[in-house]
């Protein structure tokens, strides 16, 4: 089994420190646990020995020449000197070569005060220059990509961004061009860099070649208060550094010292260039009240909400009420207002997601990781590209470089199909009778899957065969792509790959949403109470959360709709998420919506649901909100403010409207919330600020409460045509990345993926313009013919909220789509 | 004197295969290698003392010894970038002679159990992959190469790839990059080609003289080549002469031969009667040599302790006309073309340098920027990536050393010269 950890030492002298480091590391990071400093351009410890830059030379006994202290891996009774006079005149020749036609404009270099070449030069560099040559001139800010700016000139070939681009990334998008002095950092016929990732050349950039186009020239790096945080846009609560300046976001890097649990060091684009929202006009200022001219100030307003909702409950039962949460808010304020509406308003109508799914799993929790000693890595109908990105590099990573085997169940032809060794594309919504083909081969009762699968049974019994010898599985699965009862059938695949002799089963359920997991784990749900409790389980419920907590089933999300467009549900609390946008059927939505008596809506931004509230409350969000939030790995990590708002922290705000319900709530701030977390939860019990305000801590995994067998069921589909699968990209054009994103270059139009047969069935030719009609609602798109899926559907992805991709969809059905040419 | 490499080179119509085989008994050492073992035919290469002809001298058979065990494919790839300046010797074997090149790729192939080889040509030579593609087809019809290869069970593919035009490109990983389709620029070695090369697998670079000279070891046995040269240079080495003598030239001569034997009597002397100034024996990535250290035997030892070494074995000569400065402006200008700008000290130094020799020779140069040039090649030697720096390093230094006075007198303007 592939493991990245080396537990053989060896022992070695460095300055005549006694240094003990793990077989294979290079001296320059032997060096450094001894604080012993080796000056490096080049070496960067993501992206391995490269040895070009020649900065780290250093003396080792019995070799004649000098060597490369960042190629050159410890060895047992090596001797290693890094402060001889050979070395420093080592060290001033290599920075002199260094500086030679290196530019003088560090007074206006956004690299300055934090820069490596200024940093070495000052520690180890020659007192001056003995070039009486006119510096070489190159081109100055050249555009990269519409956020990258390149300085030629700067540059000192150090070749970290090509190698990232190469190792990391894995598309050689950056290259080098030409020879000697002339050689520089380019790409492929100047096409843009715009990969996904592209951003975090810049931090890696030793010199101020790469720069940030957003922030260039915008703020001195020793005028920043950066604060450490995790980004809030995906699942993989990446760690981040935010940089403000007079309490306005300027830019976010990526960590100087990778957090290998979570992101090994990177960002994704996203998560680099997705925060102008922060300074956003189109943020909820202050709580509003339909039909004030006046904003409220914050105790009235929850006093007011408080007082609305008590008042539905009165007259017209508990479950008159409900709460629509997200996937996007902090474990603190998704607990509090399970909280609120049990203890307060005794409904369990709580819900956070338009998929079925149910909390915990029947094998353990997989982290980042896992997936690098994986002995086999599953991926099923997850595209890590668009959903998780930075899950997509420890993918291409445990792939390329650790020589995991990937095999991939889709309904999609993803990014990552490129790197894997098997393939199987099953035909859209059919993934519960694949999943439970699947488990019967590795059961050894082989038999085809359903026909309308696509997919055959060989396919299948080869699975079974590599999965039973494989070791280790991890299984990684987006249950919010899964249809029918296809996230149940996963569970009790998940059990059988686990139960296999000498298979050790780890699973990791991939929702793209910042907290996605945390939702799941603070019981957002209609049947599950905080930590995965089913309904059923009275005892312990009411042993944790009181007598008096109710226990009959709630409503989901889309029956809470449904149940408002009857007229049974006459007030919902709708908190950071926009269902007339979101949700299937839009139109219905609206409708169902217009029919409350109370709308709250608790949000960052103005939305479409928004505008149609009776109360606004203001929720801080990234940048400025202080909590927990759960990976996507199952890591709990504290996301800390690094700008500052006079609007409390929306914890704040829930405790004033749980006290107004008098129910007990004596928080001060999120921690206090925490600390009741990591009580009522047995997962989180030791997740305290102090244990995860470093790295984060993975909490338990949270184990499915038990079932029986299930059958397959796939999806019903809703009327004639091509079967319609939606898939998410990273770039949405939505409230978060507006029209005045520095990532407007990366929207896509809107898109439907045929398959050749279907198109020329329909005489359709790429780029042709359609109608897709379903639902009584049509969406303007263009034609790609492409092997995106198999006949028989379409892919769209939701490119925009303006799409208004939703309206041909149906609550718990596929949609089937008509496509129309238009002129 | 006993020929190994130009032996009948000059017999017309040698390139095609029949002719090959009438007059040299072409393709004869298949058989012989065939009815050892591969591991035999790798102790015959060692016993024979033949070291690497391309410029580092290094033991032929332990190369071949070092290739990771067990782990295949394996390739070769007979490196026929020929770009040193002053060496045009692999360039006249694969004109004249390009099935004793085969012959010696497939006796390599053989004895390292390689199933496929690459001859990796310079980008210029053009003319030599047409005759070099030919002479492969003519192999394969034969059936010297393919499957089952005269029934011994050995199988060869042979390719040809021409390179792209860069220099660095000789350099044994730069050509596994470029050969591969990456940029041409060296790689990390530990690993050594022999563990990790070609597609990261164990490949074995020779030198295309270096392969010439196997079937004469196959043919002859390896006391035959062992019996030539001196106790640690064995055998015969193809010098190629140029600069300021009568008939400049390629010439083989036995290891040991003394240099000024080469220049005299194989080049035919100085020109016009002039007397030695300086010569480089190895081609320009060598230190240039003064005069009175002419009679030094020519083979790597003596060649090492005289300060220079034998390099390619190309012997650039030059008479007492001749203004080193400007000599090693033209070399200098050479390398910062060639730097492929991998590693700082090279891609900035070597055009440092050549700034710095432009001011100097056109005049206007400074005293003191001679010692500066010292003291780029100190920070310059021994610290590049790859040997193209300390290659840069060489005439530069060499130069300083020994014709320090060239120097003084042109910043003195009391001298100028071509």
């Amino acid at each position: 089994m592939t493991t990245q950890t080396n537990t053989e030492t060896v022992t070695l002298t460095i300055d005549g420190k006694t240094v003990t480091a793990p077989k294979g590391t290079v001296v320059v990071d032997a060096a450094r646990t001894v604080n012993i400093e080796i000056p490096v351009f080049c070496y960067h410890e993501k992206l391995g020995p490269f040895g070009c830059c020649r900065m780290c030379l250093v003396e080792v006994e019995k070799m004649p020449k000098m060597a490369t202290a960042c190629t050159l891996t410890v060895a047992e009774g090596m001797v290693v000197r890094t402060n001889t006079d050979k070395v420093e005149k080592a060290q001033q020749g290599v920075l002199e070569f260094t500086l030679l036609n290196h530019p003088l404009d560090c007074p206006v270099c956004d690299k300055g005060g934090e820069c490596p070449l200024q940093d070495n030069t000052f520690k180890f560099g020659p007192p001056e220059t003995r070039m009486q040559f006119e510096r070489f001139n190159r081109d100055k800010a050249t555009p990269l990509s519409p956020v990258i700016t390149i300085d030629r000139e700067r540059c000192i070939a150090c070749q970290r961004c090509t190698r990232y681009s190469d190792i990391i990334e894995k598309d050689q998008a950056l290259v080098m061009l030409n020879r000697g002095f002339r050689n520089t950092v380019s790409t492929f016929n100047d096409r843009p860099y715009d990969t996904r990732f592209s951003g975090n050349v810049i931090d890696i950039c030793p010199v101020g070649a790469l720069t940030n186009t957003d922030f260039r020239f915008s703020a001195r790096s020793w005028d920043l208060k950066n604060s450490q945080t995790t980004c809030g846009h995906c699942a993989c609560n990446c760690n981040m550094i935010l940089g403000a300046r007079v309490n306005e976001m300027k830019r976010v890097t990526s960590q100087q010292n990778a957090n290998d649990a979570v992101d090994d060091g990177w960002i994704c684009d996203k998560g680099r260039w997705g925060y102008e929202f922060t300074r956003s006009k189109n943020r909820i200022a202050a709580p509003w009240q339909k039909g004030r001219t006046e904003p409220l100030d914050v105790p009235e307003a929850a006093e007011a909400v408080a007082g609305a909702l008590k008042k539905i409950v009165e007259e017209h039962g508990p479950d008159a009420v409900g709460y629509i949460g997200s996937p996007f808010a902090l474990n603190e304020e998704l607990y509090l207002y399970q909280k609120l509406f049990r203890q307060g308003l005794g409904t369990n109508n709580i819900d956070h997601k338009t998929h079925a799914d149910t909390p915990g799993l029947p094998v353990a929790h997989a982290d980042m990781l896992d997936i690098e000693s994986a002995g086999f890595l599953l991926v099923v109908a997850s595209d890590p590209t668009e959903e998780l990105p930075i899950l997509e590099l420890r993918i291409k990573k445990a792939v390329t470089r650790l020589n995991v085997p990937l095999v991939i169940l889709n309904d999609q032809k993803t990014v990552l199909d490129r790197f894997a060794q098997t393939r199987v594309r099953y035909n859209v919504g059919t993934d519960a009778s694949v999943l439970h083909a699947l488990d019967r081969a590795i059961q050894g009762q082989g038999g085809a899957a359903d026909a309308a699968t696509g997919v055959s049974a060989d396919q299948l019994s080869g699975l079974a065969d590599r999965i039973k010898s494989a070791g280790k599985v991890v299984v990684v699965y987006n249950p919010a792509a899964l249809t029918g009862n296809g996230a149940q059938v996963i569970k009790q695949l998940l059990k059988t790959i686990d139960a296999q002799d000498g298979v050790e089963c780890r699973a990791m359920p991939a929702a793209p949403g910042t907290n996605a997991v945390g939702a799941m784990d603070m019981g957002i749900l209609p049947g599950f109470y905080p930590g995965g409790l089913p309904l059923n389980d009275a005892a312990t419920i009411k042993e944790r959360f009181g007598e008096e907590t109710p226990l009959s089933p709630g409503a989901s999300a889309l029956e809470m709709i449904e149940k408002a467009a009857k007229g049974e549900i006459k007030a919902l609390v709708v908190h950071r998420c926009n269902p007339v946008v979101d949700f299937p059927d839009g139109k219905k939505v609206k409708e169902a919506l217009a029919k409350l008596k109370l709308l709250v809506v608790h949000d960052i931004l103005h939305t479409e649901t928004s505008g149609m509230a009776d109360f606004l409350l203001p929720s801080n969000g990234p940048g400025f909100d202080e909590g927990t939030t759960t990976s996507v790995g199952g890591r709990v990590q504290l996301r800390t403010r690094g700008l500052h708002t006079e609007t409390p922290q929306d914890v704040r705000i829930l405790t004033r409207v749980l006290k107004a319900l008098e129910v007990e709530a004596n928080y001060k701030d999120a921690t206090d919330v925490l600390k009741e977390i990591a009580e009522k939860i047995p997962a989180y019990s030791g997740i305290t600020r102090k244990a995860i305000r470093k790295t984060g801590q993975n909490r338990e995994t949270i184990h499915a409460a038990g079932g029986s067998a299930v059958e397959p069921q796939n999806a019903g589909t809703n009327g004639e045509g091509l079967t319609l699968r939606v898939t998410d990209v990273l770039f949405r054009h939505d409230k978060v990345l507006d029209a005045e994103s520095p990532l407007a270059h990366q929207f896509q139009q809107s898109t439907v993926q045929m398959h050749p047969d279907d198109a020329e069935a329909l005489g359709l030719k790429d780029g042709a313009r359609v109608r897709v009609t379903a639902n009584g609602a049509f969406v303007e798109a263009r034609v790609a013919v492409s092997g995106k899926c198999n006949p028989g559907s379409v892919v769209m992805p939701r490119v925009s909220d303006e799409q208004n991709l939703n309206h041909l969809l149906t609550p718990g059905a596929l949609a089937r789509v008509t496509i129309t040419p238009q002129g | 004197m006993t020929l190994i490499l130009t032996k009948d080179i000059d017999t017309p119509g040698l390139t095609g295969i029949d002719v090959y085989e009438k007059t040299m008994g072409g393709y004869q050492s298949l058989k012989k290698a065939f009815s050892h073992t591969p591991e035999e035919v790798v102790e015959m290469v060692k016993a024979s003392g033949l070291r690497g002809r391309g410029g580092a001298g290094f033991p032929t058979g332990l190369k071949w010894s070092f290739l990771a065990k067990d782990v295949f494919p394996r390739y070769l790839a007979c490196n026929a970038d020929e770009s040193e300046p002053g060496t045009c010797k692999d360039r006249e074997l694969m004109e004249k002679n390009p099935h004793m090149l085969i012959e010696g790729m497939i006796l390599c192939s053989y004895a390292c159990r390689i199933n496929t080889a690459y001859c990796y040509i310079r980008g210029e030579f053009r003319h030599i992959q047409r005759i070099f593609d030919k002479a492969v087809e003519e192999a394969y019809a034969k059936g010297y190469l393919g499957k089952n290869i005269l029934g011994s069970g050995f199988d060869l593919e042979m390719h040809s790839h021409l390179g792209a035009g860069a220099y660095i490109c000789g350099e044994e990983s730069a050509l596994l990059s470029s050969l591969e389709g990456c940029r041409g620029e060296p790689r990390l070695k530990p690993p050594f080609p022999a563990v990790e090369g070609l597609y990261s697998k164990p490949t074995i670079v020779n030198n295309v003289e270096t392969l010439c000279v196997v079937p004469f070891i196959v043919n002859e046995g390896p006391e035959a080549h062992a019996a030539l040269g001196t106790e640690k240079s064995k055998g015969t080495k193809l010098v190629s002469v140029s600069g300021h003598v009568n008939k400049p030239g390629n010439y083989e001569v036995v290891m040991g031969t003394p240099t000024s034997e080469i220049i005299n009597k194989h080049a035919g002397g100085i020109r016009n009667g002039n007397k030695l100034k300086a010569f480089i024996p190895g081609g320009s990535s060598v230190p240039m040599l003064p005069a009175d250290k002419a009679d030094v035997p020519y083979d790597y030892e003596s060649l090492m302790e005289a300060g220079s070494m034998l390099g390619s074995g190309a012997l650039i000569v030059m008479d007492d006309t001749t203004n080193v400065v400007a000599e090693t402006l033209r070399l200098a200008y050479f390398y910062m073309h060639e730097s492929c700008g991998k590693c700082t000290p090279c891609r900035e130094g070597t055009r440092w340098m050549h700034q710095l020799l432009t001011q100097i020779d056109n005049g206007t140069g400074k005293p003191e920027q001679v010692e500066l040039l010292n003291d780029i090649c100190d920070n310059m030697s021994f610290k590049c990536f790859c040997p193209l720096g300390d290659a840069a390093v060489g005439p530069v230094a060499s130069s300083i050393k020994y014709f320090r006075q060239d120097y003084e007198e042109i910043l003195a303007g009391t001298k100028t010269g071509v």
